[in-house]
Order: C-alpha cells, then structure tokens, then sequence
C-alpha cells in the first residue's frame, strides 16, 4: 500500500515537473471573486474594498485613456531594479496629503490590497469630498508593479509603476490605462477638476523621487484617447460610486466616534 | 528554467480572418511591433481577428496593457477578437484581468476559425 502510495506520488510529481511554469507565474496575483482586506491598517478607513470585485480597463464607463508619465534620473548611477526596490519600500511616503496609500505590512506584492483614502478637490462651493477606496497588487517583478482597480474606485483600470533604462538613462515611469468608473466619476474628471488632479498625484510621487535621486523633476506626460466611447451599459457601476458612498456613512461614522468617546 | 526569447508578431490570413501569431516575450518592448501587426491586420478588412499565443512564454503586466489595447481598438473597429493557445496560467491571467469579458478564449486555430 505504501510503496503504491509512494508510487502515486512519485507520478504527480514527474507530470507537474512536467508541466512548463512560466517565469511570470510568481509575479501575477491569484484570481480573486472579491477582495478581502487582510491585516490592520494603522490610520486607514477601510470602505469599499472587501467584498468588491475588479474592474479592468473594459469594464468602465468613460472615455479609455492611456497617460504615462516619465522621470529620467539623469545622471544618477542606479539600475532599475535599485529604483523599483526603493520605490516600493517607500510607496506610501511619496502620495500626496490628498491621496494617501496604506499597503499591508507584506508591502508590494501580487495579490495584496493597498488602501486609499483620497480627498477630492473643493469645486463650485462644494466641500472637500473624501474618498476610501483601494487597489489590488495585480503583478509584480523587480522592476515593476502594477495595481488594479476594485467597483467603485474612480477609475476603472491598471497602473503600472516602472523603472527601466533607456539610452543609457534610468527612467522612472508611471502609466494608467483606464477609464471614469461611472457617469458620476467621468463628469468630475472632465469638468470638475478631477482629471488634473489625478494627474496631479502621480506628479507629486514622480517629484518625489526625483527629490530622493537630487535630479530635476523633468517629468514627461503623455495622454492618448485610447477609445473615446462612452460605455452606458456600465452607468449602473454608480451602485458602487465610492465617492458617494464614503460621504452618506459619513454621519454614521461620526456617531459611532461621538459615541465611543462618550463611553 | 526557460530562455529568454524576444518578441515577434506575424501576420497571415486563413478564411476571412487575420491571424496573429505572437512569439516570445510580451513586455514594454513588444508596443511597436504588436502595433504595426494590428495596424497591418485591419488594413485587409478581416471579419475577426485571431491573436495566437501558443508561442507566447512570458507576460507582463505592460503586456496585459498591450493586449487591452489592441482588444479596445478591435471594440472600436467592431472586429471581433479571439485567442487561441493560451496556457492555463495565461488564462487565468484574463480571467483575473477581466480580459476575457470581451475576448472570446477557444484552444486552438480550428475552434477558433469555426467560432
């Protein structure tokens, strides 16, 4: 019985050996239905990630737009890799005020949340309006990560954080490939300021190390209008507007505090 | 643990549709032939595009991004898209990625021709 056993095992082995693994396999997140937030987040709100599904590129409502944004650091004799390594230990300290991540204390990698609980700019008399949302680590290798969105999140797609050499030069980039999530979302990043400002923060984070590396930030931005389209079949995503959502458990938020330091 | 292989697209046509036979690496450097690839397929006015990854060993997630953006361009085009010779672990990959809501996955050439 043993020696069958043993056998059997011995078979399972050799066909997964078998098996071509690809070299990427470590570095893409496992599929998930829903997001789980695991572990706790000093200082983070956490809503409207655990228990949201994906949402890619294609499954948005706006308009699809690729945006990449390109730091060379001139001069400086690091490597790609070198630049990743900092970059991912130091992610949280280069957001802006308006826009802060909490990633878990594994960090950058495939499968991990990062939390974010953002600002949205004051326009037209409205106040502030906060934002907790999040990303998935969707891939990462040593020279790059990428995050996908979750419902809800303002847009609907990638970003992928790179460092890479060209020419000789190492190059700090960061590139979105995504769309407005819902109608809401695309209104505000066309007309209320929240395009600009998203394009703000990754300026901010590639400053930043610019700042680090002592180089000046001469930040290349390049936009394309990947399809102009509108998706109305994905009006419905509004369901999940996290901007909304954030704002109306405001008041319940507020009570439990209130109520809390009163006991 | 396998080699290093570069990125190559070759384009040929079989029943009305373009096919795209990828090799190799699917990275930041596969933009501009992937590109030319897409742009020469749709020159010929195909009713569907077929993207073969058989040869395919390695995807990054600049790659994925790629791959988001011939499928948009398709969408645009209203040609329809499909993929053949995809590993499980690609698959999985546009599962998760949410690919695969819009691109049809059969497991090879004929299935995909017949589709």
């Amino acid at each position: 019985m043993d020696e069958q056993m043993t056998e059997t095992m011995a078979d399972e082995t050799a066909n997964a050996a078998a098996l071509p693994v690809s070299r990427d396999a470590a570095n893409w997140a496992r599929p998930v239905e829903k997001l789980a937030v695991e572990g706790e987040r000093a200082g983070a709100l956490n809503l409207n990630v655990a228990g949201k599904g994906l949402t890619g590129p294609l499954q948005g409502f706006g308009a699809l737009w690729q945006k990449t944004y390109r730091l060379p650091l001139a001069a400086v004799d690091v490597s790609p890799a070198q630049v990743m390594a900092w970059w991912k230990g130091h992610l949280p300290e280069l957001m802006p005020d308006d826009s802060r991540f909490y990633p878990s204390m594994t960090g950058v990698q495939p499968g991990e949340v990062v939390l974010i609980n953002a600002t949205l700019p004051a326009m037209f008399g409205a106040p502030p309006m906060p934002v907790s949302t999040g990303v998935l680590i969707l891939y990462a290798d040593d020279e790059s990560f990428s995050v996908m969105t979750p419902e809800g999140h303002p847009e609907s797609g990638f970003n992928t954080f790179s460092a890479l050499e060209e020419e000789g030069v190492t190059l700090c980039q960061i590139q979105s490939l995504a769309r407005a999530n819902d109608p809401v979302y695309e209104f505000g990043f066309r007309y209320m300021g929240g395009g600009a400002q998203q394009e703000q923060i990754w300026r901010h984070v590639l400053g930043q190390i610019a700042q680090h590396y002592g180089v000046e930030p001469a930040i290349e931005v390049r936009k394309q209008c990947v399809d102009s389209r509108l998706q109305w079949a994905k009006a419905g995503n509004v369901w999940h507007n996290a901007v909304i959502r954030t704002t109306l458990t405001a008041p319940l938020r507020w009570t439990k505090r209130a109520l809390g330091r009163t006991s | 643990m396998s080699q290093f292989r570069p990125f190559s697209a070759a384009l040929r046509t079989a029943n009305g549709a373009a096919i795209i036979d990828l090799s190799g690496e699917i990275n930041g450097a596969a933009d501009a032939a992937l590109s030319d690839a897409y742009a020469q397929a749709v020159l010929g006015r195909p009713q569907r595009l077929l993207l073969n990854f058989h040869d395919v060993d390695y995807i990054n997630s600049t790659g994925i991004a790629l791959i988001v953006g011939v499928l948009a361009q398709a969408r645009k085009a209203q040609l329809p898209l499909v993929t053949f010779g995809l590993s499980p672990h690609y698959q999985e990959i546009f599962r998760i990625t949410r690919l695969a809501d819009f691109i049809g996955m059969v497991e090879d050439e004929a299935a995909a021709l017949a589709g």
